[in-house]
C-alpha cells in the first residue's frame, strides 16, 4: 500500500509542472529565438513606448499649466546639487592629494623643524630676558642702596658749601 | 457552518485525515509567504562608510576584524542590482565569508540613480567613480596594491577600467559571470537586434530604464522556469522553514533591481550587444581606446554553466585577449544568481574565490 493516498492538488501541480516544463520550455524557446518573435516583441515595445510618450507629454503639459514642476524641472535642480557636490568632491580630492603628496609632507617636516628651532630660540631669548631682568634688578638694588648712603654725606657737606 | 473565518476553516481541517491537514497547512503557509511575510533582512554584515559621490557610496566591511590579508579587495557589482546582492544574509554572503577569513573588503555601492542621472555613461563610472574608489581603498587600507572583484556588468566595467589604467597597482582581478564577448549572447542577440529593437526610442522615452523592464528581459530567457517554477517549488516545500527563508531571499534578490541610467543603457545595448566593440578593441571611453591586452594583473575568471544572462562563452573569450601571465578560467555548476548565493555558492564559489585571492596576495 502506498503512503500517499490523499489527493494533493499541489503535488499534482508539481508533477504536471515537472512533466511538462521541459517540453513547454523547449517549444517556447524555439519560438523565442525566431525572427518573427523578435519582430513582434519590437513592435509591441514600440507601441507601448509611443503610448508612454503620449502619457508623459500630456502629463507634462498639464503640470505646466497648473504651475507644478515637472520631472524634468525637478531633475534640473537635482543636477545643480550633484554638480556642486562634484566640485566639493574634487576640491576634497585635491586637498587630500596635496596633504598626502611627498613634497608637501617634506615641506611640513621642514616647517616643523623650523618651528621647533624657533621654539628653542624663543626659550633661550626668554631665559636671557629673565637673566637680564634679574641683572637689572640687582643693579637697581645696588643703585638704590648707594643712593640711600649718599644723601647723608651730602647733608653734612652742605653747611660747608654754604660757608 | 461558517467558513468565512480562518479559525472555523482550521477547525474543520483538524477533523480531516492527517495527510489533508499537512497539505492544507503547507498551502496556507505558501499563501502567507506570498501575502503576509515581511521583506527579509539583507546586507547585515557590519560596514563603515568611507566615501560618497552623488548616489554612490564606498563601504569597508567588518573594519574591526583582524586583516590577515594585507591586499584589500574592492567589489564592483552590476549597475542594475542593489548593493546587498553579495551580502544577502548571514551564512549566505560572499562579503561576510571573505571578511571572516581575514580579507579587507570594500564595496562600491552605485546607489539608485534618479532621473537627473539619466546622462550617466560608462565613461563616468570608469573614469570618475572607480579610480576615486581605488584611491580611497589604497589610502584607507594603507596598502600598495589591491584586488578587484567584478560581478556581471561590474566585471565588464572592471575590465575596461583596468585596461585604461595599466599603471595602477592592481594585483588581482576576479571576474564573476561577466560578459565580454557579445557576438553570441543567446536570445538577447536576436531581441536587441537593431532591425527590431528601437533602442533610442526606449532611452528617450524612459530616461532611465525601469528595473521591471530589465527584469522582464532576463526572465523571458526562461519564462516557465522564472515565472512559474518558483511558485511550484514554494507550494511544494512551504513546510520547510529553511527553504522558505532562502526562497524569500532569492526572490528579493531577483526582483529588487534599480533603474539602468539611460545613457549607460544606450551604450550597453548599442556598443556591447549590437556592435560587440569591447572584445574587438573598438570601444572608446571618453576618447580613449580600450585594449583588453593592457590587462596584466592576475586573473580569475568564473563562469556558471547554467547562466543564461552571461553565458560561459561570452565570459571565457576574455582569456584570449588579456596579457596576464597568471590567468585561470573556472566553470562552476550554477546559474547567474546561484553563483553568488545559496548552498552551492557557499560550498563552491566562496572558497574558490577566497583561496585564489589569498594565494595570489602573498598572504
Amino acid at each position: 500500500m502506498t503512503k500517499q493516498n490523499t489527493l494533493d492538488p499541489l503535488a499534482l501541480w508539481k508533477s504536471m509542472y515537472e512533466q511538462t516544463e521541459s517540453h513547454f520550455s523547449e517549444a517556447i524557446h524555439e519560438t523565442l529565438k525566431t525572427d518573427e518573435y523578435a519582430e513582434m516583441l519590437g513592435q509591441v515595445q514600440n507601441s507601448f513606448l509611443q503610448y508612454q510618450q503620449l502619457v508623459r507629454s500630456t502629463t507634462d503639459m498639464y503640470l505646466k499649466q497648473i504651475n507644478v514642476p515637472t520631472n524634468e524641472e525637478m531633475s534640473s535642480v537635482a543636477s545643480l546639487i550633484v554638480n556642486l557636490e562634484e566640485k566639493v568632491d574634487s576640491i576634497d580630492e585635491k586637498i587630500e592629494d596635496e596633504l598626502s603628496s611627498k613634497e608637501v609632507s617634506l615641506e611640513i617636516t621642514k616647517l616643523k623643524v623650523s618651528v621647533s628651532k624657533l621654539d628653542k630660540k624663543m626659550n633661550q631669548v626668554l631665559q636671557a630676558s629673565d637673566q637680564l631682568d634679574k641683572n637689572m634688578h640687582q643693579i637697581l638694588e645696588v643703585l638704590t642702596s648707594n643712593k640711600k648712603e649718599t644723601p647723608a654725606e651730602t647733608t653734612s657737606s652742605q653747611p660747608k658749601d654754604k660757608k | 457552518m461558517d467558513f468565512t473565518t480562518t479559525r472555523s476553516l482550521d477547525a474543520m481541517v483538524d477533523s480531516l485525515p492527517e495527510d489533508y491537514q499537512k497539505d492544507y497547512k503547507r498551502f496556507k503557509r505558501a499563501i502567507d509567504v506570498l501575502t503576509k511575510e515581511p521583506e527579509p533582512k539583507v546586507g547585515q554584515t557590519p560596514k563603515e562608510l568611507i566615501w560618497t559621490k552623488n548616489k554612490a557610496k564606498l563601504y569597508r566591511y567588518q573594519p574591526a576584524k583582524v586583516k590577515t590579508n594585507k591586499v584589500p579587495i574592492l567589489i564592483i557589482y552590476a549597475l542594475i542590482n542593489k548593493p546587498y546582492i553579495l551580502d544577502l544574509s548571514p551564512g549566505s554572503s560572499l562579503i561576510e565569508y571573505l571578511t571572516d577569513k581575514g580579507h579587507d573588503v570594500y564595496l562600491l555601492d552605485w546607489g539608485t540613480p534618479g532621473y537627473e542621472d539619466r546622462h550617466m555613461k560608462f565613461d563616468d563610472y570608469v573614469l570618475d567613480y572607480i579610480p576615486r574608489a581605488v584611491k580611497k581603498v589604497l589610502r584607507k587600507s594603507e596598502a600598495d596594491e589591491l584586488s578587484i572583484l567584478g560581478y556581471c556588468i561590474g566585471g565588464t566595467l572592471t575590465a575596461i577600467f583596468t585596461a585604461l589604467h595599466p599603471n595602477l597597482p592592481i594585483r588581482n582581478l576576479v571576474f564573476l559571470t561577466s560578459p565580454f564577448d557579445f557576438s553570441d549572447s543567446g536570445l538577447f542577440t536576436k531581441w536587441v537586434d537593431e532591425k527590431y529593437f528601437n533602442l533610442d526610442l526606449m532611452v528617450d522615452t524612459y530616461g532611465n530604464i525601469p528595473p521591471e523592464t530589465i527584469d522582464f528581459g532576463n526572465k523571458l530567457l526562461k519564462p516557465i522556469t522564472n515565472y512559474i517554477g518558483p511558485y511550484v517549488s514554494l507550494a511544494n516545500r512551504a513546510d520547510n522553514e529553511e527553504f522558505v527563508k532562502n526562497w524569500t531571499l532569492l526572490q528579493k534578490w531577483v526582483a529588487d533591481g534599480v533603474p539602468f541610467p539611460g545613457e549607460a543603457y544606450r551604450q550597453w545595448i548599442g556598443e556591447f550587444y549590437q556592435k560587440n566593440k569591447l572584445i574587438n578593441d573598438e570601444l572608446y571611453i571618453r576618447g580613449q581606446q580600450v585594449k583588453l591586452s593592457n590587462i596584466k594583473a592576475n586573473v580569475l575568471n568564473i563562469a556558471a554553466d547554467r547562466d543564461h544572462i552571461a553565458i560561459p562563452e561570452q565570459t571565457e573569450r576574455l582569456m584570449d585577449k588579456i596579457s596576464s601571465e597568471d590567468k585561470t578560467f573556472e566553470l562552476v555548476s550554477a546559474g547567474h544568481v546561484s553563483v553568488t548565493v545559496g548552498k552551492g555558492a557557499v560550498k563552491n564559489t566562496y572558497p574558490l574565490i577566497e583561496t585564489w585571492v589569498r594565494e595570489h596576495s602573498g598572504a
